[in-house]
Parts: structure tokens; C-alpha cells; sequence
């Protein structure tokens, strides 16, 4: 019996270990566009699980538990863990429109379904860009 | 003899400790003098390198003072004229969502690498733009400025069905756009009366809550007006100009004005479309040879 326990102890032990050392914390990174949403899963469409504005940290996680396309990233965000596209992370604080005109953007007073279309329109635009030449 | 010694002695005992304190502050006060006084210590300071290094952080200090102050005055004004560009575009887009349907989920139409390779084939290069779908027949297609030149192509995609468009036919009907947007005849559409006294000004509510709603009534009319057979002309002529090196592509854009003319002469839902962008036929005899009398 005190065997079985201590087995099982052990084994739980070491899948807690397990569970802390597989993920990795790669970085904290600036959120982009003026409002976006963090994804339930990896795609535009998905639903949001919240939304976030310009210059909001974000912590990119690596887990071996949640494989991701090269595009996305698997972030914590406050009590969210998500997906957001890695084109709109920045390393530094990015440089936005409602910081530099605060009150401006504050007087637009937008309800809650503006900013939630204000971030799914950047998950449905297509982007384009042509080369340096 | 040794009675004046004594009575030096004396004096001497009671007049160092005086002096010693006196001399001990001093010396510290000098010491700090020293620290900040760099005259004493200059050549030192030039030698190494240091004096030009204060002078370049000094100097350093002033600008970051300058720009704090830029910064913070900004903070009470309306944006500069291209960031209002930009954000009246997008404005409109999240308020007139609904109309515009543009938040659906659709496939890949791969109409982003198409664009790209033809616009680079053209020879622009460094341009960045968006493209948004949307799900409605009521707005066929348009260009809305954006910041620093990164304008948003709209294309309906109903319209796109119906008309059973290739990519490289779409992105001719983008190409028409880019060059309308290029020749700033989409911002000078757009403009309203005090657009240029509200940018980069001090914030009014009122003004400003009466200029937004003016440039969202604009941006309305904007893609629902259409393009005058003038503007069309030019336009087509610039197709014209930029596609004759390329055979391929010219013979595309001939026969998709061919194919929207046919179209939208027999399809009521479309009628519209030739009174926005009048007119393909016209638009055909632009680009057609002309015919030499003999």
C-alpha cells in the first residue's frame, strides 16, 4: 500500500515537472494595431477571447503541448492564453495612434461593438506588399 | 626661554585643533568644489575625452527636452492630415460594418500574390496596401486613402461571383484604383470644407464631433458616386500607357471591359455599375486602335 502511494507520488511529481519545464516563457512583446482581438485558436475567424489595444505586453509562450503555424503566436495575455498573429508583435513599444492623440481617441467614445469590429477588421484585411527593389 | 616655549606651546595646542577643524572643512568643501567645478580638472577631462562627452549629453539632454514638449503639446491636438487619413478610413469601415459586411469568414483568393506580381511587373515597388472582401452587392468596389499611402482596396465579393473574375482580373480592377488613388483623386473626392483647418489643430468636441460626421457622410457618398467620364478617360489611358508593354496583361484588361459590358448590360442587380464607372464600352473604343481612312 505505502509502495503504491509513493509511486504514485512520484509519478505525479514528475508530470508536474513535466508540465513546468514544457513550456517557455520566449518573450514579452508590444501589441501592434490600434485594437485586436487574442484568438481562441489560430485563425482570423476564430472567436475572441478578449480584446487588446496598442502597446499591450504580451507574453509569448512556447509549449510542445500547442503546435502553431509559423504566422502565429501562443500568448498569455492578463488570464487569457491565445493565439495572435506574430506580424501584429513587436519587440519594442510600438509608437500608437491613441498614444500620440490621446484625447482624441478618448473623445470618439466607442461602444464595445465598435472596438470589437476596430479589431476583427485588421484580422480581415489581406495585406499586400511589393518588394524593394 | 622656557617660559616662552611653554606659553607658545600653549597657544599652539589651543590654536591647531582650530586650525586643523578649519582646514578639514575646507577640504571637503573643496573636495565637492572639485567634483563639480570641471575648470579644475579640465585637462584631465579633455584628455580623456570626458568634457565632449558631458557637452554631447547636455546636448542630448536638450533634444529629448525639446521632443518631451513636442510630445506632449501633440497629445491635444487632432492628427496630423496623413494619420487622420488613416484613421478615417478605418472609422468608417468599423462604423458602417454592418453595411459593408466585411467581417465573414471566406477562402484565400490568392488575390494578394496576384496584385503584388502585377504591380511589380509594373514596376512599383515598396507599396503596401490592404484588401478587404466584402459581402454585399450594394458597394462593388473602391479605394479608401489610407496613412502614408497604404490604401484600402474594397472588392464585393457577390460581385466577384457574378462576374466570374480570374485573380489577374481582379487585380486590374485594383490596378484602375491604385492609379485613381495616385493621382490624389480620391482624397480630393473625400475632403470636406474644414478638413484642413480641423487636422493637426487644437481639439474642439464640437468641431470635431461635427467634422467626423461630415467626412463618414463623404466617405459614403465617396463610393457611391462614381467617376466622371473625364476621370475615367484619364484613368483608362493610364491602364493604357502602363499595360501596352506587357501584350499579356493589356489583352486582359481589353477583354475584362468586354466581359463587364456585356455583363452588366444584362443583369439589372449591375446597372448601377456603369453609372459609377462609365463607361466599358467607352472605355474599349479608348483603348482600341484607331482606324486609319485610306
Amino acid at each position: 500500500m505505502k509502495f503504491a502511494l509513493l509511486t504514485l507520488l512520484f509519478s505525479s511529481s514528475v508530470i508536474a515537472q513535466n508540465i513546468a519545464t514544457d513550456e517557455k516563457v520566449v518573450g514579452l512583446f508590444y501589441f501592434k494595431p490600434i485594437i485586436g482581438h487574442v484568438h481562441q485558436s489560430a485563425e482570423k475567424t476564430s472567436a475572441s477571447m478578449t480584446a487588446i489595444q496598442c502597446s499591450h505586453p504580451v507574453k509569448v509562450i512556447e509549449s510542445s503541448k500547442v503546435v502553431v503555424s509559423p504566422e502565429w503566436a501562443y500568448v498569455e495575455v492578463a488570464d487569457y492564453r491565445g493565439f495572435i498573429r506574430k506580424e501584429f508583435l513587436a519587440e519594442k513599444r510600438p509608437d500608437c495612434f491613441q498614444g500620440r492623440y490621446p484625447h482624441f481617441f478618448d473623445g470618439l467614445n466607442l461602444d464595445l461593438s465598435e472596438l470589437y469590429y476596430w479589431g476583427r477588421l485588421y484580422d480581415q484585411y489581406i495585406q499586400v506588399e511589393t518588394r524593394v527593389r | 626661554m622656557i617660559n616662552i616655549f611653554k606659553s607658545k606651546l600653549a597657544f599652539a595646542s589651543l590654536i591647531f585643533p582650530l586650525l586643523a577643524f578649519s582646514n578639514s572643512t575646507k577640504l571637503t568643501e573643496e573636495k565637492e568644489l572639485e567634483l563639480v567645478n570641471f575648470n579644475s580638472i579640465k585637462k584631465v577631462l579633455q584628455e580623456d575625452g570626458l568634457s565632449q562627452r558631458a557637452i554631447n549629453k547636455k546636448k542630448e539632454v536638450e533634444k529629448l527636452k525639446v521632443e518631451q514638449a513636442k510630445i506632449s503639446a501633440q497629445r491635444n491636438l487632432t492628427p496630423t492630415e496623413e494619420d487622420m487619413w488613416g484613421f478615417l478610413t478605418e472609422y468608417y469601415l468599423v462604423k458602417n460594418a454592418q453595411i459593408l459586411n466585411w467581417d465573414f469568414s471566406k477562402p484565400e483568393y490568392g488575390v494578394d500574390n496576384s496584385f503584388k506580381e502585377l504591380l511589380e511587373k509594373l514596376g512599383f515597388y515598396q507599396k503596401k496596401f490592404k484588401v478587404l472582401v466584402l459581402n454585399t452587392p450594394e458597394i462593388y468596389r473602391g479605394i479608401l486613402p489610407g496613412a502614408n499611402g497604404e490604401d484600402v482596396f474594397l472588392i464585393s465579393l457577390p460581385f466577384m461571383r457574378s462576374m466570374d473574375l480570374s485573380k489577374l482580373e481582379i487585380s486590374m480592377l485594383l490596378l484602375e484604383d491604385f492609379f485613381r488613388s495616385e493621382s490624389g483623386l480620391i482624397r480630393r473626392r473625400l475632403v470636406t470644407k474644414n478638413f484642413n483647418e480641423i487636422v493637426g489643430s487644437q481639439i474642439d468636441k464640437t468641431k470635431n464631433q461635427n467634422f467626423l460626421k461630415d467626412m463618414l457622410k463623404s466617405y459614403d457618398e465617396g463610393l457611391k458616386k462614381g467617376f466622371s467620364f473625364q476621370e475615367q478617360f484619364e484613368m483608362t489611358k493610364k491602364m493604357d500607357s502602363y499595360l501596352k508593354a506587357h501584350p499579356d496583361l493589356w489583352n486582359t484588361y481589353f477583354k475584362l471591359l468586354g466581359k463587364i459590358d456585356n455583363f452588366t448590360k444584362g443583369n439589372n442587380l449591375y446597372k448601377k455599375y456603369i453609372e459609377q464607372y462609365p463607361s466599358p464600352q467607352m472605355q474599349i473604343k479608348w483603348l482600341s486602335p484607331e482606324k486609319k481612312v485610306l
